[in-house]
């Protein structure tokens, strides 16, 4: 429940943020983070940003994840 | 590439780590990263990782799941929860079983898509199964604020969610295993900052870093709590978590959620470590809507999840650990939940130094 996955804002609609990461594109949010801008990196759990991540770091992660397939597994429902 | 800092840390780790070192560690992402990496298999012979009470799945009581049966069964009612929920056994059935026999269950990533559904049909009563810590409960809130401006009146929210400071509390109080430090949740951490785990050092003299997911993330949070000269709580994941917390966030679910009792599976009812829509929100709360009746609970046969969950169990020592509990037919929440202790030790088996 806590996994959440670090992705990249490319666009803000209101608090609705489009949200890219390794050619997955969603939308998050951004009720809890309202300061975050279009380009930073934020960890997205059940549909919402949670906080901005430093930006180096997070490309850096993004690739992991990219590379585990966790984005299909971040996106999945759970054991269902 | 960061895993290329394990064999560094861990040869660090045999080099500083004394004996008799016990760490549990609170969150169920990090039950899995641990089993996944094969981690204990790495680690000195000193230290013992032990998991808590950190799978908000495997600690909702049956009463509780089977109240979510009981709203399920009803016929008005679209009962919308997050997948990991579908599975887990009740008293008598499961949310799959329901589904199966004509119940209306549907599987949604966010509490706000079940905003959307109750908005896209508004002759169902959609009753949102909050199940998860502080890292979900602000997400939980917001969506009822969302329900309230865009004048969704079918949604609610049954409250199932809990805080995490408080069961530390209970499980050390209680002693049963000594432990020497806690590795804490990354995400629920983001929420809340660290403030809150400051009793646990000042007050009973046990240490805690926060810490990330990844396997050095995970190896750098017990080199730094293997360091500790004196117990202190520190973060490791400093990428993701601030002292303070996520002050939004935290002001939300205190907004919209008041302190309430909560009845943790292996730990009883804990006074206020559950939260339960405040005074203002009561509308949005399902059980103003609908009066849940249900019959006395039915435990598990030979479920040992609550000792699995307080860490005194180890998973592979369970009786019923692989042969007739299994993720693919669970006795108790603790194998079937993704986060869930005993589901991280069988499905990672393997790797995770399981005989």
């Amino acid at each position: 429940m806590c996994l959440a996955i670090p992705m990249r804002i490319t666009a803000i609609d209101g608090a609705l943020a489009t949200i890219v990461a390794e050619g997955l594109e969603q939308h998050a949010s951004l009720a809890l983070v309202p300061e975050a801008a279009v380009g930073d990196h934020v960890l997205v759990h059940a549909g919402y940003a949670i906080t901005v991540l430093d930006a180096e770091e997070a490309e850096e992660r993004m690739k992991l994840f990219a590379e585990l397939g966790e984005f299909e597994a971040g996106q999945r429902d759970g054991l269902d | 590439m960061t895993s290329a800092r394990i064999p560094a840390l861990i040869s660090e780790l045999r080099r500083e780590a004394r004996d008799g070192l016990v760490y549990m560690e609170v969150c169920g992402t990090h039950t899995m990263a641990i089993s996944r990496a094969g981690l204990r298999q790495l680690l000195p012979a000193g230290i013992t990782l032990v998991s808590g009470p950190g799978c908000p799945v495997c600690v909702t009581s049956t009463a509780d799941l089977d109240r979510v049966v009981a709203l399920a069964r009803r016929p008005e009612v679209t009962l919308a929860t997050f997948g990991d929920l579908v599975r887990v056994p009740s008293s008598r059935t499961t949310l799959a079983a329901e589904r199966a026999a004509g119940a209306d269950v549907r599987v949604v990533y966010s509490p706000l898509d079940a905003v959307n559904l109750a908005q896209a049909e508004p002759e169902r009563e959609v009753v949102f199964a909050g199940i998860g810590f502080e890292t979900t409960a602000p997400i939980v809130a917001a969506a009822v604020l969302e329900s309230r401006a865009r004048g969704v009146a079918n949604f609610s929210v049954l409250s199932l969610h809990k805080t995490m400071p408080l069961p530390l509390r209970a499980l050390l109080d209680l002693g049963e295993t000594p432990i020497s430090g806690f590795i804490l949740p990354g995400h629920v951490s983001v929420v809340t900052g660290t403030a809150c785990y400051e009793f646990l050092a000042s007050e009973y003299a046990v240490g805690g870093v926060v810490a990330g997911f990844e396997p050095d993330d995970v190896l750098e949070a017990l080199l730094m709590l293997v360091r500790q000269t004196a117990p202190t709580i520190e973060i490791g994941y400093r990428r993701a978590v601030r002292a303070e917390g996520n002050l939004v966030a935290q002001r939300l679910m205190a907004t919209v959620f008041a302190p309430s009792d909560a009845d943790w599976r292996g730990l009883g009812v804990i006074p206020g470590s559950g939260l339960a829509l405040a005074d203002e929100y009561r509308e949005s709360a399902t059980e103003e809507r609908f009066t849940i009746e249900i019959e006395e609970p039915i435990e598990p046969k030979g479920c040992a999840c609550g000792e699995v969950l307080r860490g005194v169990l180890d998973p592979a020592d369970c009786a019923l650990f692989g042969s007739r509990c299994t993720p693919g037919d669970p006795v108790g929440p603790c194998m079937v939940s993704s986060e869930g202790s005993c589901a991280a030790r069988y499905r990672y088996r393997d790797v995770d130094g399981v005989v």
